[in-house]
């Protein structure tokens, strides 16, 4: 019984140390990469949807230069505000 | 000329006859090859690999539950328990992605990924999809979303269209992101090319030795991108299922 405990200890510990390897080496590189991948587009997508609803929104309404102006301006501002997203999830994972 | 132009490995041609259903072109195109031919790929692999299932596995083994490990690690890290339902759905799609863009690095193949309309289908499909699981789980909570807490009042309309843009270009992101990368790399791997056969033997050696480095980059984007693809259809999945704002 004694040795089947001793056992029990050691594999316990081997099962640690294999989590621990895991953690360190596989996720973290490639997530750091993945998030130096991500910001980049998060910006300018957003400034892209913005533009093309303004317009959508001025062939609508005939009011052909203003829409596309102030959602310009909003689509900048959402883009800014992804990137602070994505900025404050990278914080959080750390 | 065709030889020449960087752009001739993105050209979509008929492959065999012409089918054409109510008007719709649905001929077989060497795009669709690619994507049966990555399918087709995926499933050998994980045949293979779950065809014996040995205690200390085989070569194919191991590379099937790595892939396994690693998409079930991904959702449970950044999505949590409660998305482990939709793992078959981004283990595939991780799958297929990933092998795309690996079938894409051989030479003389064709990259279904670099064409925007392939990603820009699969981001609107994961688009609507989380949209419709979120008004789901949480009926018209979901909008909550769009009004973070602790706003004034005056600025409410104002962030609220700031942040369905910000919701709206996620599908836009997530697929321009992709085809981006896998355009932009397959084509300055032709450009590479093409400087080593006009500089000839004695100049070419430089850019052969670049276009070496550059395809070592291009498999790790190649990954990379079918990673982050996944990833943050993990992200918008976990902000479905477990809304806090």
């Amino acid at each position: 019984m004694g040795d089947f405990n001793d056992f029990k200890t050691r594999l316990k510990i081997a099962k640690e140390k294999i989590t621990n390897l895991d953690n360190k080496n596989n996720t973290e590189n490639s997530s750091f990469l993945g998030n130096a991948f991500k910001l980049g587009t998060e910006l300018v997508s957003a400034v892209l949807v913005g533009t093309i609803i303004g317009f959508i929104l001025d062939s609508w309404f005939d009011t052909k230069p203003w829409l596309i102006i102030i959602f310009f301006f909003l689509g900048s501002i959402a883009g800014i505000l992804n990137i602070i997203k994505a900025a404050k999830r990278m914080q959080q994972k750390d | 000329m065709a030889g020449n132009n960087p752009m001739h490995q993105f050209e979509v041609h008929k492959i065999g006859p012409e089918i054409k259903i109510a008007g719709v072109d649905l001929s077989f195109t060497n795009a669709s090859l690619f994507m049966v031919l990555s399918a087709l790929a995926i499933c050998l692999v994980l045949f293979l690999g779950t065809k014996e299932k040995r205690l200390i596995p085989n070569k194919m083994q191991l590379i099937s539950e790595l892939f396994y490990n690693f998409i079930a690690k991904m959702i449970s890290d950044t999505a949590g328990s409660k998305a482990k339902p939709y793992f078959p759905f981004i283990f595939s799609l991780f799958m297929f992605v990933l092998f795309c863009n690996m079938l894409g690095m051989l030479p003389y193949s064709f990259t279904v990924t670099s064409h925007i309309i392939v990603t820009l289908l699969m981001a609107i499909f994961i688009f609507i999809a989380v949209t419709i699981i979120g008004f789901i789980k949480h009926g018209f909570g979901y909008l909550k979303l769009f009004v973070p807490s602790g706003v004034p009042i005056v600025l409410l309309p104002l962030i609220t269209v700031i942040e369905i843009i910000s919701y709206l270009s996620r599908p836009v992101s997530l697929s321009v992101r992709l085809f981006a990368n896998m355009m932009a790399g397959h084509t300055m791997l032709k450009v590479f090319g093409g400087f080593v056969i006009s500089l000839g033997v004695i100049g070419g050696w430089l850019p052969l030795s670049f276009s070496v480095a550059l395809t070592g980059l291009e498999i790790l984007v190649a990954f990379l991108q079918a990673y982050v693809f996944a990833i943050l259809t993990c992200i918008y999945l976990n902000d479905a299922l477990n809304l806090h704002h």
